[in-house]
């Protein structure tokens, strides 16, 4: 049973890293390894397609400094509004509650591709576009529903006796989310932080068409203009490099916020 | 300067869980509330809180409406069954919330936390998590929150229930001490009624959200107010006996003893308590429990007999005392 399971586990591994893996090799491979991956080339390594895509006009880095900015703006402005939505939903009267999840739920499955021409719409109407904050409106918009609906059930997840003892002890509302029911959903809230970064670190249709300004370019944009760049050719050693380069901070993330994110806070709340 | 508590009622989906409750707590006196579970003595206890709102009747404290305060501003010290300790905080921190939250200056602040710590003997805990300190422990810091309120009740819902019961008799006089020591009114939430002896000056028998009887420890033993109490007070339960038109008659076990003349009975079935041993006989009137002394031999065919003044006397229908 047991190897059993470590070859299921192993072949989900190994399905999920291959892709990687195969973007790593091409980042470091030259044009002609890529072609003839089974022939002898002096000239299989190399550094070339990182130095390319990093000196470029404007440099690689630029884009990632414009997609952390739009990320974590998109970040702030979600939690800002989804932890006092979310704690509101986790008090309402149950059957207020559940078709107000219900509505939630549709709107966090809602294909938001659809909406992208009227956002755009709205964009010039506003005149908001070429801004890497403006974008961050409707990204914490569509990230809304979901980051609600996961606070949400971790508000309901804090036991009772807390909150009822806090307010005994002379705690008003604000008071109490800022000593006691915020901490208390911390990994929830890494956890959702972390989607809705990953979300508006990933997001292509609404970023192609606010943005049009070269060094305003958030990732996926800039990454599938590299793929675009030549009429005769494909750089895919510099498409790749990018892909690495672009993958590396949410690599980060996810180390740095593991151990929140695993961690069980509420044990020893209540007789364990 | 008491706690009342005025005709007092709750229901949940039309059914009343507490009705018609008036209750008064003396300064400095300890009342219980006590029944099986489902009785309304939780719910009364988070009235009390202002964690729910009657729908009917005043809760007074030092003859002021507190009926409508937040519990927020309502000054109780509340120590709950699951002691409700913040996870995330030190004993310290969590001891130092509440004074920190009312505005108490930082030097008053040290003193009363230092002040508690060493009352309740818990110094050494003051660095640690909820979750790295004993049940005994934890009760003990729930406590000491609890006194840091500076409350005008105290109520406690079901303190020991998490504890085993070596610890709680050895915890119910120094807990008795530590909460009436400051004098408020404290109300004690339990099933046990060993504990509500031990610990109240008074108890209310609840049931069905309806006061059964409000009286003295040694009151309740004696003159129960009712079948229902006749039978929830006093270990082994009290024989009822039913062969009289209307009336139930109440005799409890500790109450008959064995005699040469009287009534025949036979043995069913016996159990060893220690200090004396407890009988179920079968009767004329039924069977019947019987504790006598531990060290009289017991054949199968014994005679029986109680004291008429002991035996109370119930109106079948209401369930009520008479005499």
């Amino acid at each position: 049973m047991n190897k059993k399971m470590n070859i299921i586990i192993g072949s989900l591994i190994i399905w999920s890293i291959a892709p990687l893996a195969w973007q790593l090799y091409t980042s470091f491979s030259s044009p002609e390894a890529l072609v003839e991956p089974f022939s002898q080339i002096k000239n299989r390594w190399t550094l070339e397609n990182y130095i390319q895509v990093l000196t470029a006009d404007p440099p690689f880095w630029k884009y990632l400094l414009n997609s952390t900015i739009v990320g974590l703006t998109t970040t702030f402005i979600t939690l800002l509004f989804a932890i006092p939505a979310a704690y509101s939903l986790s008090k309402l009267k149950p059957i207020i509650a559940k078709s107000a999840r219900l509505i939630l739920f549709g709107a966090a499955l809602f294909p938001y591709v659809l909406l992208f021409l009227a956002l755009l719409e709205f964009a010039r109407y506003l005149n908001i576009g070429n801004n890497l904050i403006a974008l961050s409106i409707p990204y914490s918009a569509l990230s809304m529903p979901l980051a609600v609906l996961l606070l949400s059930s971790a508000f309901k997840d804090i036991p009772k006796d807390l909150e009822e003892a806090a307010r005994l002890e002379g705690l008003g509302i604000f008071q109490r989310l800022r000593w006691i029911l915020i901490p208390l959903i911390a990994p929830a809230t890494s956890s959702t932080a972390i989607l809705i970064f990953l979300f508006s670190w990933n997001e292509y249709p609404i970023a192609l068409t606010w943005i049009s300004k070269n060094d305003l370019l958030t990732l996926p944009v800039a990454i599938a203009r590299i793929a675009g760049s030549s009429v005769y050719s494909i750089p895919y050693g510099a498409y790749a490099a990018a892909t690495v380069l672009g993958a590396m901070p949410l690599l980060l993330i996810v180390l740095l916020f593991q151990k929140q994110i695993v961690s069980g806070l509420t044990q020893g709340a209540i007789k364990g | 300067m008491s706690l009342i508590l005025r005709n007092i009622g709750r229901k949940i989906n039309k059914n009343w869980i507490v009705r018609n409750l008036s209750l008064n707590v003396s300064d400095g006196e300890c009342l219980a509330l006590l029944g099986p579970s489902g009785c309304g003595k939780s719910s009364t206890l988070r009235l009390i809180a202002g964690l729910d709102k009657p729908d009917e009747g005043k809760i007074l404290i030092n003859n002021e409406d507190f009926t409508n305060v937040s519990p927020v501003d309502r000054r109780i010290g509340m120590v709950f069954q699951s002691y409700a300790l913040f996870p995330h905080l030190t004993v310290l921190s969590n001891l130092l919330l509440g004074l920190k939250v009312r505005g108490v200056n930082k030097d008053e602040q040290r003193r009363r936390v230092i002040n508690v710590l060493s009352i309740l003997q818990i110094e050494d805990l003051a660095n640690r998590l909820p979750a790295h300190i004993s049940g005994g422990q934890r009760q003990r810091v729930a406590l000491a929150r609890a006194l840091l309120r500076d409350p005008l009740v105290y109520l406690l819902d079901e303190p020991m229930s998490n504890l085993d019961a070596q610890l709680r008799e050895e915890l119910r006089p120094e807990l008795r001490r530590i909460i009436l020591n400051g004098g408020q009114p404290v109300v004690y939430v339990t099933h046990d009624q060993h504990e509500a002896m031990a610990m109240a000056d008074r108890i209310a028998v609840l049931k069905d959200g309806i006061l059964e009887q409000l009286a003295t420890p040694e009151e309740l033993y004696k003159s129960p107010a009712s079948i229902f109490v006749a039978s929830f007070i006093g270990r082994p339960q009290i024989n009822l006996l039913t062969n009289e038109p209307n009336i139930t008659t109440a005799i409890r076990p500790e109450d008959i003893y064995l005699s040469k003349e009287g009534i025949e009975s036979k043995l069913i079935y016996k159990e060893w308590l220690g200090n004396n041993q407890l009988l179920l006989l079968e009767t004329p009137f039924g069977k019947l429990r019987v504790l006598c002394e531990a060290n009289i031999r017991i054949s199968d065919n014994i005679k029986i007999n109680w004291s008429k003044d002991k035996e109370h006397y119930f109106d079948s229908n209401s369930k009520l005392r008479i005499n």
